[in-house]
């Protein structure tokens, strides 16, 4: 202390010697000067980030109007209104005999397709038939299928439009379908529809009769298998590495090893799931299956490194206090670590599940490419993915399939929004208050 | 030299304390008996937390850290590989110097040690231990009608106080205290010291401290540690007012420390 106290008194001393003992002018010019110019920095500083908030707040204002204005009129279809004399042109069906059991035999001997046309072709003439989607007579069918009393009277029955109608009707098309739009347009026979087709179909080649829940179904069951695989392996991996695993030489690289390996282009990854599960292993080509096991391969390295991090933030002293009680390793990891660590992995989680829904380019590799016209009744069916089917769509020449890329884009964003959406209620629900 | 007594509850022979290649504990042997508080006093960095540590095999969680010697408990080895560390650390409790409940409710504080070594045999008999311990660590009053809000959510001091019912729930034999009143305030520390001197006798009752009017309180024995080495040990009122050792007398008169 004594010592301490002396030096302070000669450092006192010596700068007295030197220094000019004037006291400090807060009120100067100089002063003033370097007050005016820090405020200006406050001011630059404040400007710069709105600047910055403001863009990010336009180029996100900018997507969402391009892809809602496009998208919408996706969910939209056109419909013609056609005159059916079910009477006399199924030659006397009765609602009995396409109800119950039979219903379905009886359906299928009746020559919808040829109705459809005689119909059509009887109100707007030879062309008549152009103006109908292909799938128009599945339409009818069904419709008679859900209404059998429909086939007893005549009927005025409002059927999809063709893919380029549809587009002039929405939009400008080409000439010849204006035309045609602008003369239905006089008989009050166009109208606008929901578009049922686009959420329970699968992909066709006529854009109006294409729909997302093929593509739809193979990202959610693609989605499930890698969250199967990657969240536990993903889980226990980071748990092993945190709080069992030697600190040494080995665990050094196989840590510099998972950092890179989240670093590696997922197309780089689509190849080894072609070479790995295609070729050596021989499992179906363009399946669920494949497509989960090479994106679980990419989520993996994501997740592990998010619960690393989320392990390590638990305090030691909740390690200690459980320990210091007669708490085993396991039950310190499972019954205190794991659960403060739990909101750290799921957030983890979901920006590597957020990044393997969005992924194409690994689909690609294993086949996932393919045109699927069914949606996929099992883990080994071909299957397709959301941001493939956008792929493919805009790869389309039909102007018809414009607004349907669109459209299926919102359908990806709020599959998206419904991830994150749950992620976030489980983190708060396991979050715990401090 | 009181180093040995008649029937001790923990006793340490030559036992030496090395984190890595650097010796942290020099030949220290004590004994430790069910009637009396021990204090371990001495400057920072002299070891006494690293040989509280040892006594409950917490050491064994520190990458590099190795005991050499003999510290038996009821004259059986803690060392030895016939020893299941889980049960000896439930038989040796532990408060830390900052206060640490688990982020759960004050009853889950305190239940989860009998949960885990299967205490209670139902619901009625684990709410009679959780009881009987909050009203050991006198905290019964002051808690009983809020026993789901969270630990963390009560002052420091009865979070310590909480940590003491925590570790006296699954009834253990002898207590480690890691200079519990470091982080607490006058009048909390008053509480904590209150709560020593009623749980002693019914436990075995180590305290570290840096407080020398603390050791002088609290315990009857106390040992004064100092690089490493164990300088001196006995009644609390002999080395307070008549020390054997210059070093002693140098540290409690305040010369270093």
């Amino acid at each position: 202390m004594s010592l301490c106290a002396w030096s302070n008194a000669i450092v006192k001393l010596m700068n007295n010697a030197t220094i000019d003992p004037t006291p400090t002018d807060w009120n100067g010019a100089v002063m003033q000067k370097r007050i005016a110019k820090r405020y200006a920095a406050e001011r630059r500083f404040k400007a710069m980030g709105f600047i910055a908030v403001a863009l990010s707040t336009l180029f996100l204002a900018f997507l969402l109007f391009t892809m809602l204005g496009q998208g919408l009129r996706g969910f939209q279809r056109t419909e013609v209104a056609v005159e059916f004399d079910f009477p006399a042109l199924t030659s006397g069906a009765t609602a009995a005999s396409i109800t119950g059991p039979n219903a379905d035999t009886t359906l299928n001997s009746m020559d919808i397709p040829g109705i459809v046309e005689l119909a059509v072709s009887q109100q707007y003439g030879d062309q008549g038939s152009e103006l109908l989607t292909s799938a128009a007579a599945a339409n009818v069918r069904q419709m008679l299928a859900d209404n059998p009393q429909l086939v007893t009277a005549k009927q005025t029955l409002w059927l999809p439009a063709e893919s380029r109608l549809d587009v002039a009707y929405k939009r400008k098309g080409e000439p010849a379908s204006e035309k045609t739009v602008a003369a239905l347009e006089q008989k009050d026979a166009l109208r606008s529809g929901f578009n049922w087709t686009f959420l329970t179909g699968a992909d066709a080649t006529d854009p109006s009769a294409v729909g997302i829940w093929a593509a739809f179904k193979g990202s959610l069951m693609t989605m499930a298998i890698t969250l199967l695989l990657a969240f536990p392996v993903g889980v226990f991996a980071a748990l092993y590495l945190e709080e069992y695993a030697p600190k040494n030489k080995l665990t050094d690289m196989i840590e510099v090893s998972i950092n890179n390996l989240a670093a590696v282009p997922s197309i780089i990854f689509g190849l080894l799931g072609l070479a790995v599960f295609l070729t050596m292993f021989g499992m179906p080509r363009s399946s669920a299956l494949v497509g989960g096991l090479t994106l679980a391969l990419m989520t993996m390295p994501v997740i592990v490194i998010a619960g690393r991090n989320a392990v390590k933030s638990v305090p030691p002293s909740i390690r200690e206090a459980a320990l210091g009680i007669g708490a085993s390793p396991v039950q310190v990891v499972f019954h205190h670590v794991l659960p403060l660590a739990l909101p750290g992995i799921l957030t983890g989680t979901i920006i590597g599940m957020a990044r393997a829904l969005g992924e194409t380019a690994p689909l690609l590799m294993i086949g996932m490419r393919a045109f699927i016209p069914s949606p996929p009744q099992g883990f080994t069916d071909a299957a397709t993915a959301l941001p493939v089917q956008i792929y493919l769509w805009s790869d389309e020449v039909n102007q018809g399939f414009v607004e349907k890329t669109s459209a299926a884009i919102i359908v990806l964003l709020i599959f998206l929004l419904g991830m994150n959406a749950l992620a976030i209620y489980l983190r708060n629900r396991f979050e715990t208050r401090w | 030299m009181a180093e040995t007594t008649a029937n001790p509850k923990i006793s340490t022979r030559n036992v030496n304390v090395y984190y890595g290649e650097k010796k942290a504990i020099d030949n220290v042997s004590i004994d430790v008996d069910m009637d009396n508080v021990t204090a371990f006093i001495g400057p920072s960095g002299c070891g006494k937390s690293t040989f509280l540590r040892s006594l409950n095999r917490m050491n064994d969680t520190i990458v590099g850290a190795r005991v050499e010697g003999n510290i038996l408990l009821d004259g059986q080895d803690i060392y030895a590989s016939s020893m299941d560390v889980v049960q000896l650390r439930a038989r040796v409790g532990m408060v830390f110097q900052k206060p640490n409940p688990f982020p759960k409710s004050i009853y889950d504080n305190v239940a989860y040690g009998p949960r885990i070594h299967g205490l209670a045999a139902g619901k009625a008999e684990l709410d009679q231990i959780v009881e009987s311990a909050l009203t050991r660590a006198g905290l019964w009053g002051e808690v009983k009608d809020r026993l789901g809000d969270s630990g963390t959510a009560l002052s420091g001091g009865q979070q310590q106080r909480l940590c003491i019912a925590r570790a006296i729930a699954v009834d253990p034999e002898v207590i480690l205290m890691d200079e519990p009143c470091s982080a607490l305030d006058p009048i909390a520390t008053a509480r904590i010291e209150e709560l020593i001197h009623d749980l002693r006798g019914k436990y075995a009752i180590i305290i570290v401290t840096h407080n020398m009017q603390q050791a002088a309180r609290v315990s009857q024995r106390t040992a004064f540690f100092h690089l490493g080495n164990l300088i001196e040990f006995g009644e609390t009122s002999e080395i307070f007012t008549n020390p054997r050792e210059d070093r002693t007398k140098d540290y409690i008169t305040g010369r270093y420390g």
